[in-house]
């Protein structure tokens, strides 16, 4: 066997067996034997390189956000409220679905309310003891009684959430002030509150 | 049937996150991900040679499997079905972009090639084990072509028929590629192995 010949099947060799002609000369062959080596030992080195770099963990958010648009991620159904619970990180791609449920679900009961006599409405009972937190709180409140009295209830029910949700929001964002995604949270509970207020007052001059 | 691997702490094992991401479990999909993140990654940075570019494909590797989740009968391994997806979306990125896939066919090298020296040099054997970061810049300074058949085969496990059928060439040009590969591989590691034995 020439050193040719030999080098044109080399890398079936390297791959798998070797017949006793091709051995003899890998033997014999001082030239072929070191390239044989040479080209064994990079094949099998090339192995250390699988699998061991990591991706930036934004490679995930990317992921899971386009999850939740197209909607195959999909959460368990949650008790009616009007605002979300709190949350140390709260993802914007549920805000859309969120707030047209939001909207949906105060047309529903305010069509509702509009066409039954006062003394027919039932209150609605919060979740749990409310109070307002402060005084803006308060007037709001008082703005959404004199006008829907048996909307009270929901709007106390929910000012105490989007509250704790605020007030985890920002000692998340105080703990860790270089982190974005703790930055938005914060942004998005406040507009959570606006939101809120907005459909309050909004209710209140009708 | 799906491997069914189990995780310590309790976590999912491979087999239940299938299950619940087709039910739209974001804690499956996300143990799936970390599974199976690394090899991945890995696959589309030693093909594209960037970053930036690993880390898209990857993204859409992902993508493209949990949207077809609901496909997944087990009949063959979960990690073979993403893989495969893998290296389909880096060899079209690949060919979205007019990089040479694979080079055109043509034959094995003559000997003149192989085995030129400088005459009167001395070339020490390439042995031991090549730490990583050299063989990983070796492997990224290999041309598009060369890399992509040096990743598929070497560092990834595929045979030639495999790779073949992945990047429509013959088997064997898949394997004159591969020989190149780790001829240029060879020089390359030989080369930077000299210059830092010269370095102080």
């Amino acid at each position: 066997m020439t050193c040719k010949e030999f080098q044109e099947v080399l890398p079936d060799i390297i791959d798998g067996g070797q017949t006793v002609e091709q051995e003899s000369h890998w033997k014999a062959c001082r030239e072929c034997s070191d390239l044989a080596s040479e080209l064994t030992l990079v094949s099998q080195q090339a192995k250390i390189l699988r699998g061991g770099d990591e991706p930036s963990p934004r490679v995930w958010n990317s992921i899971e956000i386009a999850l939740r648009a197209e909607g195959l991620i999909r959460q368990p159904a949650a008790a009616f409220t009007l605002v979300p619970s709190p949350a140390p990180r709260w993802r914007m791609g549920w805000l859309v679905p969120l707030t047209a449920t939001f909207l949906l679900t105060l047309g529903v009961v305010d069509y509702y309310l509009a066409s039954k006599p006062a003394d027919q409405v039932a209150v609605v009972q919060p979740a749990s003891s409310t109070k307002p937190v402060d005084d803006d709180d308060a007037q709001m409140l008082e703005a959404v009684s004199m006008k829907t009295p048996a909307m009270r209830a929901a709007y106390e029910a929910n000012l105490q959430d989007v509250n704790a949700y605020i007030r985890d929001a920002e000692a998340s964002a105080r703990n860790n002030p270089a982190d974005e995604e703790a930055q938005e949270s914060l942004m998005e509970a406040y507009s959570q509150k606006n939101m809120v207020y907005e459909m309050a007052f909004d209710r209140s001059l009708r | 049937m799906a491997t069914a691997r189990k995780l310590q702490g309790g976590e999912l094992s491979e087999a239940e996150a299938i299950e619940r991401a087709k039910q739209g479990d974001a804690d499956a999909f996300q143990t799936l991900y970390n599974l199976h993140k690394r090899r991945v990654y890995s696959l589309c940075l030693r093909m594209t040679a960037n970053t930036a570019e690993a880390e898209d494909l990857t993204q859409e590797a992902f993508l493209q499997l949990f949207r077809k989740i609901g496909t997944f009968r087990g009949e063959s391994a979960f990690s073979t079905w993403l893989h495969r997806m893998s290296v389909n979306v880096v060899l079209m990125r690949l060919r979205k972009k007019n990089l040479p896939v694979v080079p055109l066919d043509d034959p094995l090298e003559t000997e003149e090639e192989t085995t030129k020296k400088e005459p009167g040099a001395a070339d020490p054997l390439l042995t031991g084990s090549v730490d990583r970061l050299r063989i990983q810049r070796a492997v990224e300074s290999l041309p598009p072509g060369y890399r992509t058949i040096f990743v598929l085969h070497d560092v990834e496990g595929y045979e030639h028929n495999e790779i073949a059928e992945l990047v429509g060439c013959s088997i064997g040009n898949s394997k004159s590629q591969l020989h190149k590969a780790r001829m240029k591989l060879r020089d390359i590691l030989k080369t930077s192995r000299a210059e830092k034995a010269k370095t102080p």
